[in-house]
């Protein structure tokens, strides 16, 4: 719920100040609470660099209304106004990345669908998501393991293009057979155990909701529309 | 008591079927073995029992599946698994991978139920114990060995509180460690009253626990009856079942004309080593 | 003839940090025949990963013929060291056992006549000859295994490596790996298996090793390794040695891994 409200607000508020109070407040603060600054510097920095690398590289020197040239390589120019811009974008970005990272660590999978579920989320449609999230590493593992098999065999992971083609079906059909082969047996497993069985499941237990998490729900909530309100009115321009 | 009466079962798009007029019962606590070669049928004699083929796995079926003389074929699947549990050969497919704990994720065949709170931790803390694994509970699964993951998968099983177990070559993916596990762990659910019905390629395995051994070939019944008699019989190897090694080694001594004297020495020797320790 | 060594080689897994392999030197001798025993976790399976270049070194050096291997990519390793996999479902992609059979010797060169009758030995080898056009999911698992272990063969590699070639097999199953094994030994190939099955490995190899949190804690033939003097080591492992052997200590005899030793003792 956060994750959203504060990517919708980074989307929103334009200049420097902004983004940064955001991160600091909405992002970094929770994450030092939970301790987890250092991992979520990682995996949003990894998540991100990709885009971060090009927004910086075509606004630095691509951006239309620049006028301080600051650097100058051959016909392209870099400009302090597209620094500015390209700034401006980083954090937003920041913010953007840094809120869903926290989300994903500060969650473990499992409450999640509990909460759902006694939400009245249907409990099949809520181990679909839950088991969905938690199959990504297995198949990364299995990959890796139909990867050495048939390298073992002599596929050149090495080679040329077309080489690399050809040994896609051998790298990609294992996984394929391989999940339908479990899928099968994964759902008997399950249905041994009354998973299609209709109506409700008792649930052991839920995740702890306190007073202060709903208010401050309900709080995010009510933000987006201030904040929109806000700008729409121009009074949020002296923190650009 | 279980029942399988007359059956013949066909996989969908087989050309032929993979059981032929099967007939088989188990009483209440009794530890029925199931061998054969691969593909002899024992994993579909096993899905039979469970009611998984037809109902999930398709295919067609003739004759009947009795619980206690009613026919089972009305039952829902959810219905079934409170009455037959089926453990399978790998552990690691088995696990719900929904759960973050042992203790939840043998909790998961009651939550599905929808029993009362009260009932569901009675069953689970129960079913940990009854498999030795009370001090896993706050482990994840996916973590466990595999012959721990197989224990928390027949412990799921228990907190169902079915009536019959069926087991299809459980231990075959485990190694030494792990098979010792889930024998002791079997020999107890079977001394304390549990039905089972287990298919194995390891007959030592079988002579511990059963007590009726039935050797299955292409699809029927070839042999039946007291465990110890057919661990026995002359025709078993030529049903592609390996001997268990007591048999086998007795079958060499007489194979090479040893007087009795070595016969009765090896004969003491084994007794020994059979005897609890 | 071709020989394999690791000298100290020590892994440490990247990710976990877990030290899978600790200093460890083995020798094996082009056409020796080695068990590779322990419990699970116990390296068998990272050691293998080293001889044909899936794993590198942490420290130490994996030789080939006395050439240090390091230089060698997988697919050029593949040529020497043919690795069977357990699990037959990580590397079936063909539609037919044929065309599974044929992707290994074709990787590494094999054309026209000599692709043919390499496929065709290994087929009949595992018994899979008459299966050549069935697609391989409508065999049974077990015989899947016996398919991987084909597509292997019919490699034609100096070393052979199978990781666990009994399991889930039946009596038959355990037969054709037993005569596989003696074809490839009585062929000049190297044969290294990793097994669980104390049986099989005391009646079909000449020298076992035992593993143990990443450390070589016995080699030698199975008569020493399962002889009542290294049960300690065995036990701390969780293995059991085979009937034979126990059966033989409590008859106060010297050293019968096997059953044939058995009798034969008894007999005397």
């Amino acid at each position: 719920m956060a994750a959203l409200v504060v990517t919708l607000a980074a989307i929103m508020l334009s200049g420097v100040v902004a983004p940064l109070l955001l991160i600091g407040v909405a992002v970094l603060l929770p994450a030092a609470v939970a301790g987890v600054v250092r991992e979520l510097s990682r995996i949003a920095l990894l998540l991100s660099l990709p885009l971060a690398i090009s927004v910086v590289l075509v606004n630095v020197f691509f951006f239309p209304a620049g006028e301080t040239v600051l650097l100058r390589i051959g016909p392209i120019v870099a400009t302090a106004e597209g620094l500015r811009f390209a700034v401006e974008i980083l954090l937003r970005l920041a913010a953007i990345s840094g809120a869903i990272v926290l989300f994903y660590l500060s969650t473990r999978p499992g409450d999640l669908v509990i909460d759902l579920e006694a939400r009245g989320v249907s409990p099949r449609l809520a181990f679909v998501a839950n088991a969905s999230v938690q199959t990504v590493p297995t198949m990364v593992e299995r990959a890796a393991d139909i990867a050495a098999a048939q390298r073992a065999r002599g596929l050149d992971s090495e080679g040329s293009p077309w080489a690399r083609v050809r040994g896609l079906l051998p790298l990609v059909a294992p996984v394929v057979l391989g999940s339908i082969a479990e899928v099968e047996e994964r759902t008997m497993a399950l249905e041994a155990r009354a998973f299609t069985r209709p109506g409700r499941r008792t649930l052991l237990w839920r995740p702890a909701d306190s007073r202060g998490q709903a208010v401050a729900r309900w709080l995010l909530v009510a933000a987006l529309p201030l904040l929109i309100g806000l700008r729409a009115a121009g009074w949020l321009a002296w923190l650009g | 008591m279980l029942e399988l009466d007359g059956i013949t079962y066909r996989y969908a798009g087989a050309p032929r079927p993979s059981m032929h007029e099967v007939s088989l019962t188990l009483a209440d606590g009794e530890v029925v073995g199931i061998v054969g070669a691969s593909e002899a049928g024992k994993s579909t004699l096993c899905l039979v029992a469970a009611g998984l083929a037809p109902r999930t796995v398709g295919g067609s079926l003739s004759g009947r599946v009795l619980l206690d003389g009613h026919d089972a074929a009305p039952l829902a699947m959810h219905q079934l698994a409170e009455r037959v549990g089926i453990c399978f050969a790998n552990p690691a497919t088995q696990l719900s991978r929904v759960t973050a704990t042992v203790y939840e994720e043998v909790a998961f065949g009651p939550m599905n139920l929808g029993l009362p709170r009260g009932e569901i931790i009675d069953r689970t803390g129960a079913a940990l114990e009854a498999l030795g694994v009370a001090d896993l509970a706050e482990r994840e699964p996916a973590r466990l060995s595999g012959g721990q993951q197989q224990l928390v998968a027949v412990a799921g099983l228990l907190a169902m509180h079915p009536q019959h177990l069926v087991l299809d070559e459980p231990t075959a993916q485990l190694d030494p460690a792990g098979t010792q596990l889930v024998a002791e762990a079997l020999a107890r659910l079977a001394a304390d009253g549990a039905s089972i019905l287990i298919a194995e390629q390891k007959t030592d395995l079988l002579a511990q626990i059963c007590t009726r051994i039935v050797a299955l070939e292409a699809g029927r019944i070839a042999l039946e009856g007291a465990a110890a008699d057919v661990l026995a019989d002359e025709r078993l190897t030529g049903l592609g079942v390996a001997l268990p090694g007591s048999v086998r080694i007795r079958r060499l001594a007489e194979a090479a004309s040893l007087g009795s004297p070595q016969r009765d020495k090896l004969a003491t020797a084994l007794a020994t080593l059979d005897a609890p320790a | 003839m071709t020989d394999v060594a690791l000298e100290s080689v020590s892994y440490v897994y990247p990710g976990s940090g877990v030290r899978a392999l600790d200093d460890v030197s083995l020798r094996v001798a082009g056409g020796e025949g080695l068990a590779l025993v322990g419990q699970n976790g116990s390296g068998k399976t990272t050691l293998v990963r080293h001889l044909n270049g899936l794993l590198r070194p942490s420290a130490g050096r994996v030789m080939l013929d006395g050439a240090d291997a390091h230089r060698n990519t997988v697919a050029q390793l593949a040529r020497s060291i043919g690795l069977v996999f357990q699990d037959p479902d990580q590397q079936i992609f063909a539609g037919s056992v044929r065309a599974e059979v044929e992707f290994g010797p074709r990787n590494l060169g094999l054309r026209g006549e000599q692709l043919r009758v390499a496929i065709e030995e290994a087929l009949e080898a595992v018994g899979l000859a008459a299966n050549a056009r069935t697609n391989p999911y409508d065999l049974g698992g077990s015989r899947r295994k016996l398919l991987a272990l084909a597509s292997v063969l019919a490699m034609r590699t100096p070393v052979l490596v199978l990781d666990e070639p009994t399991t889930g097999q039946d009596v038959r199953g355990v037969e054709v790996v037993r005569r596989v094994i003696d074809s490839a030994r009585a062929a000049g190939r190297t044969v290294i298996a990793i097994s669980h099955d104390m049986e099989f490995v005391a009646s079909a190899f000449e020298r076992v090793v035992v593993l143990r949190a990443g450390s070589v804690i016995l080699d030698g033939p199975p008569s020493v390794i399962f002889a009542e003097s290294s049960w300690p080591e065995l036990r701390s492992t969780f293995l059991e040695p085979p009937l034979a052997a126990r059966l033989g200590a409590q008859l106060g005899f010297q050293a019968t891994p096997t059953d044939d030793a058995l009798i034969r003792a008894l007999a005397q």
